[in-house]
C-alpha cells in the first residue's frame, strides 16, 4: 500500500513529464499496433485474393504450359477462325477459307493461355502419395466480335470484342477449384447430375452487370445455357464469370483450333495436410515436368499491384518506422526517468540513510516506470484502434494483379504486319479489386502489452543502475 | 557502544587527496550525548556519516556494539541502520510528496513491520513530537519547526538506540531552535538514546555531556561546561 501511495504521489508530482513519457510510449506502441493491424488486413486481403484465384481447399494448381505465341506469317491455326485485314480488305477466315468480313460474327471459346493436359493425368495426380483429391478444370474465354457492315469504309466503325470467362467445373469434385470459394446467393450450384447439361452458375458481379438471374440464359459459342445459380466470390475479386460442367466446356472449347475433348488445362489438387504440400508439389513436377505447378505460397509471391505495394509498405517501411519511433520513445523515456532520478538523489540518499535497501528503491523507480509504460501501452492500444479506423476510413481499395490468362485470343492482321495474323490480346493480367480492412488482432494487443512492459522497464533500468551505485554519504553531501 | 580507533577518511579531489577526518580515536558510551562543533568543511558531517555507516573509513576501525562497521558488507550495515540508527538532517530531508505520517512510516518499511503496527507506531511517534493533528499534511504545508519535528518522529519511530543529528536547528529561527533542542533533550532523557549532535551553536553544544571540536579533521573531546 505504501509502495502504491508513494508511486502515485510521485507520478502526480511530475505529471507533465509523466504525460510526456507516456505519450511518447503511446505513439510508438500505437504505431506498432496500427502497422500490425494494417499488415493483418493486407495479409487477409492477400489470402482472400488467393482464395478467389485458387479456391478454398485447393493447395496446389497445375496449369498447362503457355502455348508459343503465334508469329506473324505463321499461318492459320487448324480449325481456327480469324479476322484479317489485308490488301483485299477485311476478311473472316475459317480453315483457310476466307470471305468478306462485313456484318460477320466471330465467336471463340478458347483456352489459349494454357496448353491442354490430358484428363487421364488428373487421375494420375490423384493417385500420388499425400494427395487427398484432384479435380480437372478448363479455364476458357468466350470472345465474340461482330464486324460492322461499314468496316473498312471511310468513316466506318471499328469492331468491338465482347469477352467473358468460362470455367469448366468437374461436377464430381466440387470441393476444389474456384467455384468452391464462392457463396451461393441464388439458386443452386452445379452437381453430379449436371455433368452433361447446358446449365451454368454465374458470378454475382457478372449477373448484375448483365441483368442475369436464375432461369436466364447465357450464350456460349452459340449454345444457350440456363442459369441455375448465382455465386459471390470473396473480396469482390475477379473470378470466372460463368461456370459450366467440365464435359460441356470440353465439348465446346478449343485450344489453338483443336478440340479440348478429354482435355483440361488446370488441375486443382488438395493435399492431405499443409506439411505435405512441398512434397506433393515435387512429385507433381516429376510426373508433369512440362506443366506449371504453383502452391498458394508461390502464387502469393506473384501477386503484384497496389495490394503487393501496400504489403511491402506495411511490412518494410511500417515495421522500420515503428522500430525507429519505439527506440526514440524508449530513449526519451529513459533520459527523462534518469533526469527525474538525478533530481531525487537527495530523496534516495535519505531513504538509504533510513535503512532502505537499494533494491527497494529500485523497485520503487521501476514501478513508476512500469506504471508509465502501462498507461502508455493502454493509450497506444487506443491510438492503434484509431489508426486502424483511419486506415479503414481513408484507404482506397487495393488492387492485386497476377499474370493470368483470360483465354482471349483475338488474331488480327495489323498495320505493322500485313499478310500475317497478330496477337491482339493474347493474354491478360488478372486484376482483383480488394477492399482493405485493418483490424487490431489479439497478437497486436499482446505485442502492445509486451512493449509497454519492456518500455517501462527499459526507461527505469538506466536509472536503477544509477541508484544501485549511489552512495548515501555522497547523496546526502549534495544536500549540505 | 561506539569505539573509534585511528579512524581516517580521505577524499580524492582531482589528483589530490584531502582528509575528511584524521586519526580519530573516540569512545561513546550508551546513552551519552556528544556534541560536535567545528568550522564548515572540517569533518563534522564526515564523522557523522562514518558513525551512521553511510560511509566507510579509509583506515581505522569503527566498532558499534562489537561489530566493525568498516568491515561489514553493505547489507548488514543497511540492516543495522534500519534497526538501530536514526538520522536528523539540517534540511529535514522529508519526501515532499508524502504526508507527515507517510514520511514517518517510510522509516518502518525496511523493518517489514505489518500495516496495523506501522499505523500504531506512526501515530505514537507523531504524538510524541506534538504533531498528531498534522499527520495528513504534506511537508510543504508545514512550518520549518513542524517539518523538523516530523523528521525527529521519523528518526525515532523505529526506536533506535542511536540518534545522529546533523545541525538539526541550522535552518530554524531562534524560538523554534529552542523548541527542537528541548524536544531532543527530552527524548534523549526519556529513551536513553545515544545522541551525537553536530552544531555550530555553542549554547546548544553546552547542553551535551561532552563536546568534541573538529579542526582540519582532528577531533578534540572535552566534557561540556553544562549550565544545568
Amino acid at each position: 500500500m505504501f509502495f502504491i501511495t508513494y508511486l502515485r504521489r510521485e507520478l502526480r508530482r511530475r505529471m507533465r513529464q509523466a504525460i510526456f513519457i507516456a505519450l511518447g510510449l503511446a505513439l510508438g506502441i500505437g504505431l506498432v499496433v496500427t502497422v500490425t493491424a494494417a499488415s493483418a488486413g493486407v495479409r487477409r486481403a492477400q489470402s482472400d485474393v488467393l482464395k478467389s484465384l485458387y479456391g478454398v481447399g485447393t493447395d496446389i494448381t497445375i496449369t498447362g504450359k503457355a502455348p508459343k505465341p503465334r508469329l506473324p506469317g505463321s499461318g492459320f491455326a487448324k480449325g481456327g477462325q480469324t479476322f484479317e485485314v489485308g490488301p483485299g480488305g477485311a476478311q473472316v477466315c475459317t480453315k483457310g477459307k476466307c470471305r468478306d468480313a462485313a456484318g460477320q460474327r466471330i465467336d471463340h471459346l478458347d483456352g489459349g493461355s494454357y496448353s491442354p493436359i490430358s484428363q487421364s493425368e488428373v487421375a494420375a495426380v490423384a493417385r500420388l502419395k499425400h494427395v487427398k483429391a484432384a479435380a480437372g478444370g478448363l479455364a476458357l474465354s468466350d470472345t465474340s466480335i461482330t464486324i460492322p457492315t461499314n468496316f473498312g469504309q471511310p468513316g466506318g466503325s471499328l469492331p468491338t470484342p465482347n469477352s467473358f470467362s468460362v470455367q469448366g467445373v468437374d461436377t464430381s469434385q466440387l470441393s476444389l477449384g474456384p467455384l468452391s470459394a464462392g457463396t451461393l446467393t441464388a439458386g443452386r450450384s452445379l452437381n453430379g447430375a449436371d455433368a452433361a447439361a447446358d446449365v451454368a452458375v454465374v458470378d454475382s458481379g457478372y449477373a448484375k452487370s448483365n441483368k442475369l438471374k436464375v432461369g436466364s440464359t447465357v450464350k456460349i459459342v452459340g449454345h444457350r445455357f440456363t442459369v441455375i445459380g448465382v455465386v459471390a466470390q470473396p473480396q469482390g475479386g475477379s473470378p470466372p464469370q460463368v461456370y459450366i460442367p467440365l464435359a460441356r466446356a470440353q465439348a465446346l472449347g478449343k485450344a489453338a483450333g483443336k478440340s479440348l475433348k478429354n482435355d483440361v488445362n488446370t488441375i486443382y489438387v488438395g493435399a492431405t495436410s499443409a506439411a505435405d504440400i512441398p512434397a506433393v508439389q515435387a512429385e507433381i513436377k516429376r510426373l508433369l515436368p512440362g506443366d506449371t505447378v504453383t502452391s498458394a505460397s508461390s502464387l502469393a509471391s506473384e501477386v503484384t499491384g497496389s495490394l503487393s505495394s501496400t504489403a511491402r509498405l506495411a511490412n518494410d517501411l511500417g515495421r522500420w518506422l515503428s522500430i525507429v519511433v519505439l527506440i526514440a520513445a524508449f530513449a526519451v523515456a529513459s533520459l527523462l526517468t534518469m533526469a527525474a532520478v538525478t533530481r531525487r538523489v537527495r530523496e534516495f540518499g535519505t531513504l538509504k540513510a533510513l535503512g532502505w535497501r537499494s533494491r527497494q528503491i529500485i523497485a520503487q523507480v521501476l514501478g513508476e516506470s512500469l506504471a508509465l509504460g502501462i498507461v502508455g501501452g493502454a493509450a497506444g492500444v487506443g491510438l492503434g484502434f484509431a489508426g486502424a479506423a483511419i486506415i479503414n476510413a481513408v484507404a482506397p481499395p487495393l488492387s492485386a494483379s497476377i499474370a493470368n490468362s483470360t483465354g482471349q485470343q483475338i488474331v488480327a492482321a495489323g498495320p505493322g504486319g500485313p499478310g500475317g495474323p497478330q496477337n491482339f490480346a493474347p493474354t491478360a493480367t488478372h486484376t482483383v479489386a480488394v477492399p482493405m480492412s485493418a483490424s487490431v488482432t489479439a497478437a497486436a494487443l499482446v505485442a502492445a502489452v509486451v512493449l509497454a512492459v519492456v518500455g517501462g522497464l527499459l526507461a527505469g533500468s538506466l536509472a536503477s543502475w544509477r541508484i544501485a551505485r549511489l552512495r548515501p554519504a555522497d547523496a546526502l553531501a549534495r544536500v549540505a | 557502544m561506539y569505539r573509534l580507533n585511528d579512524v581516517t577518511k580521505l577524499y580524492a579531489k582531482g589528483r589530490q587527496t584531502v582528509p575528511g577526518v584524521r586519526d580519530v580515536t573516540l569512545a561513546i558510551e550508551d546513552g551519552q550525548w556528544l556534541a560536535v562543533q567545528g568550522r564548515t568543511g572540517h569533518g563534522k558531517s564526515t564523522l557523522l556519516s562514518l558513525l551512521g555507516g553511510l560511509d566507510r573509513p579509509t583506515s581505522g576501525t569503527i566498532e558499534f556494539d562489537g561489530q566493525d562497521l568498516a568491515l561489514l558488507r553493505e547489507g548488514p550495515v543497511t540492516r543495522l541502520r534500519a534497526r538501530s540508527i536514526g538520522f536528523i538532517f539540517q534540511t529535514f530531508n522529508l519526501v515532499p510528496t508524502l504526508s507527515a505520517a507517510e514520511n514517518v512510516e517510510a522509516a518502518l518499511i525496511p523493518l517489514r513491520t505489518g500495516a496495523a503496527e506501522r499505523h500504531r507506531r506512526v501515530n505514537a511517534a507523531l504524538e510524541s513530537v506534538g504533531l498528531a493533528d498534522r499527520a495528513r499534511h504534506l511537508p510543504g504545508e508545514m512550518s520549518g519547526g513542524q517539518q523538523q519535528r516530523t523528521a525527529i518522529a521519523r528518526a525515532l519511530v523505529k526506536e533506535p538506540t542511536v540518534l545522529l543529528a546533523d545541525e538539526p536547528t541550522g535552518n530554524l529561527d531562534e524560538d523554534t531552535r529552542d523548541e527542537i533542542i528541548n524536544l531532543l533533550e527530552k527524548l534523549w532523557r526519556e529513551r536513553g538514546l545515544t545522541l551525537v549532535l553536530v552544531t555550530h551553536d555553542t549554547a546548544i553544544a553546552q547542553r551535551a555531556q561532552r563536546v568534541g571540536v573538529m579542526n582540519e579533521g582532528l577531533l578534540t573531546v572535552r566534557p561540556a561546561d553544562r549550565a544545568g
